[in-house]
């Protein structure tokens, strides 16, 4: 009897190591590449970090200002109408609600009183100068591959900010996810606590945007699938994962579902604009990435970002292959006779007026739903999201402007007229029903709305 | 300096690019005919014809026209529908305040310039994007049908 509960035990073991391996293996966001790595002092291959060249003999806070925008710090920690870093930003998880915090030099509420190896220390390791845990929510499991040097230059930046004072918002965590304690458990499986280290196999190009995408931008945080203990599985890297009740879509190279039938033109412009010709704008949180973050990477920089995307392996996911053909001029054709009549209606009176029958916009590019992923997804998240907030962004083309519709129309309208643009203009027709509005509505509760009046 | 073809001239107009076109045509050319409504393409009144297609001109960026011809209000009346629609709009007494009224006779040129025998659920489909809050539906309607039978 012994010896059966003996081999049981030794055989959970093996099971509970190989698994520990595995999840190990998934938590190395580079790990695709193969190849050597190195650590950066040794890299003979030219600068991968700090700034690029054209910034390279200005100040420590004109740099630091250049990686806060490429950390894309900004989005997080400002909450909608409100003062820029200064935290207060609503994450709304499976098991509870999580404020960003204020990262202005504010002594008493922000980081004001910040030493350098406390602010390291917040930056790589999520531990906050009091001594607590903070939660994965703040990226540190991705920052913590950026340089000592980057880090510092953020903060000489962030300290020559107004400060401002806003105490932090208390998080709403339920049992047992609101003992920080326990978040060192995690740290011990999923935070590598490691500084980038270069690629000899793979091009500096590669390498530099390797760094602007995992220990910046961290593209993966909204991009890559996250597993049962919510850190991202980077087996399925970059496949896509719905975040703050928005979808970020399949980035990897699969024609289909992700990026592989994009030109190098089209990724550059979408990065660097938040919209390229035939594949739509950017809406909700990647929209604010363009306009908080990307926009402001020198072309070089983009160009790295461009290669290090075009180099993941393609990943199949769920969506199907974007239908690129408008729909016919008139609304009597096209594949939407089994959809209910009432999408039809909302959408000739609130929609076709821009985005047209056809879905090939008169008004501009933004506007054509032609080709777009998120008319293309048949789970209509962006869709349905875009019509609750709509999109407010300013480019450097100008003020992008969609209504938000979420407060004039019920949860039904919304879901009856995703369904039908979905079906009208993408690969599949959505089956949203009014619940499922509803909690959209909820898990992006703080999206900022698009203003009423943007011409006024 | 913008170039825009406007009612079948070429005018200039010294305009940023991201001036919406109703402000180009209503400060800048003093084309007052097309109204200001709500500003974010929901009401249909400053409807204008971009291309032959009906285009809310609060929401296009003057910089986006492009060489498409532009058609207000003000010229819509030499074009053949544009000509039979407004004679119908008379002969019916169809605006009641009239502020919407451009708006609607631009959408319903266009759509008779697209399907020249409508039903009503043409006319549904093509004239839900204009709002009349005096209610003028019904001989909005009643007055396409007419234009629609009126010999050029």
């Amino acid at each position: 009897m012994r010896k059966v509960i003996g081999v049981i035990g030794a055989g959970i073991f093996v099971v509970a190591l190989g698994f520990a391996g595995w999840t190990l293996l998934g938590r190395d966001p580079m790990s695709f590449a193969g190849g050597s790595t190195v650590a950066l002092q040794d890299y003979q291959g030219g600068a991968i970090t700090g700034v690029p060249t054209e910034l390279a003999s200005a100040d420590l806070v004109k740099r630091g200002e250049y990686l806060t925008h490429a950390a894309d710090c900004q989005a997080c920690h400002t909450a909608p109408n409100n003062a820029p870093f200064a935290g207060g930003f609503a994450f709304n998880m499976p098991f509870g609600t999580i404020y960003s915090t204020n990262i202005t030099p504010d002594k008493q509420t922000g980081i004001g009183h910040y030493t350098d190896a406390q602010f390291l220390a917040v930056v790589h390791r999520g531990i906050r100068a009091d001594g607590e845990k903070l939660y994965p929510a703040m990226p540190y499991t991705s920052y913590s591959s950026m340089t000592d040097e980057d880090a510092l230059a953020i903060k000489a930046y962030l300290f020559t900010l107004a400060p401002v004072h806003a105490p932090a918002k208390q998080n709403q965590l339920s049992w047992p996810y609101n003992q920080r304690g326990l978040l060192a458990l995690w740290d011990v499986v999923f935070n590598p606590d490691e500084r980038f280290r270069p690629n000899t196999g793979q091009s500096k190009q590669w390498n530099r945007g390797a760094y602007l995408a995992e220990s910046m931008g961290h593209c993966g945080e909204c991009h890559t699938p996250r597993n049962l203990a919510y850190a991202l599985d980077n087996h399925r890297k970059f496949s896509g994962a719905l975040t703050a009740g928005w979808r970020a879509y399949n980035i990897t190279a699969d024609k289909n579902s992700g990026i592989g039938d994009w030109s190098d033109e089209d990724v550059y412009l979408y990065l660097s604009t938040g919209h390229a010709n035939g594949h739509g704008g950017a809406a909700g949180p990647m929209g604010e990435a363009a306009d908080d973050s990307l926009s402001y990477l020198l072309p070089d920089d983009v160009h790295a970002l461009v290669t290090y995307l075009r180099s993941i392996p393609a990943q199949a996911s769920d969506l199907p292959r974007t239908v690129t053909v408008p729909a016919p001029a008139s609304y009597k054709e096209g594949p939407v006779a089994t959809f209910d009549s009432r999408g039809e209606k909302i959408f000739a009176g609130a929609c076709a007026s821009c985005h047209d029958w056809t879905g090939v916009s008169q008004v501009n590019g933004y506007a054509t739903l032609t080709g777009v992923r998120a008319v293309n997804d048949p789970s209509a998240t962006n869709v349905a999201q875009t019509v609750i907030n709509g999109v407010n962004r300013k480019t450097a083309e100008g003020k992008i402007f969609m209504p938000a519709f979420g407060e004039g129309y019920s949860d039904d309208d919304i879901a009856t007229v995703a369904n039908y643009v979905t079906a009208r203009f993408g690969a599949k027709g959505a089956q949203l029903t009014g619940g499922d509005v509803a909690n959209l509505r909820k898990q992006s509760a703080q999206q900022p709305k698009s203003q009423e009046t943007p011409n006024g | 300096m913008l170039t825009l073809i406007i009612n079948g001239q070429s005018r200039q107009v010294d305009a940023p690019e991201d001036m919406p076109l109703l402000w180009v045509l209503r400060d800048h050319l003093n084309l007052v005919g097309t109204k200001y409504g709500c500003g974010i393409a929901q009401c249909g009144v400053c409807t204008v014809h971009v291309g032959g297609k009906p285009v809310r001109s609060c929401q296009l960026a003057v910089g986006d026209v492009g060489t498409r011809a532009v058609v207000t209000i003000e010229g819509i009346g030499n074009t053949p529908n544009g000509a039979k629609v407004q004679q119908a709009w008379i002969e019916g007494a169809v605006p009641q305040c009239g502020y919407c009224q451009a708006g609607q006779i631009m959408s319903a040129t266009a759509l008779l310039d697209s399907n020249p025998h409508p039903d009503d659920s043409d006319i549904d489909a093509a004239m839900a994007g204009n709002l009349c809050r005096c209610g003028t539906y019904i001989r909005i309607r009643r007055a396409i049908k007419d234009a629609a039978v009126r010999s050029a």
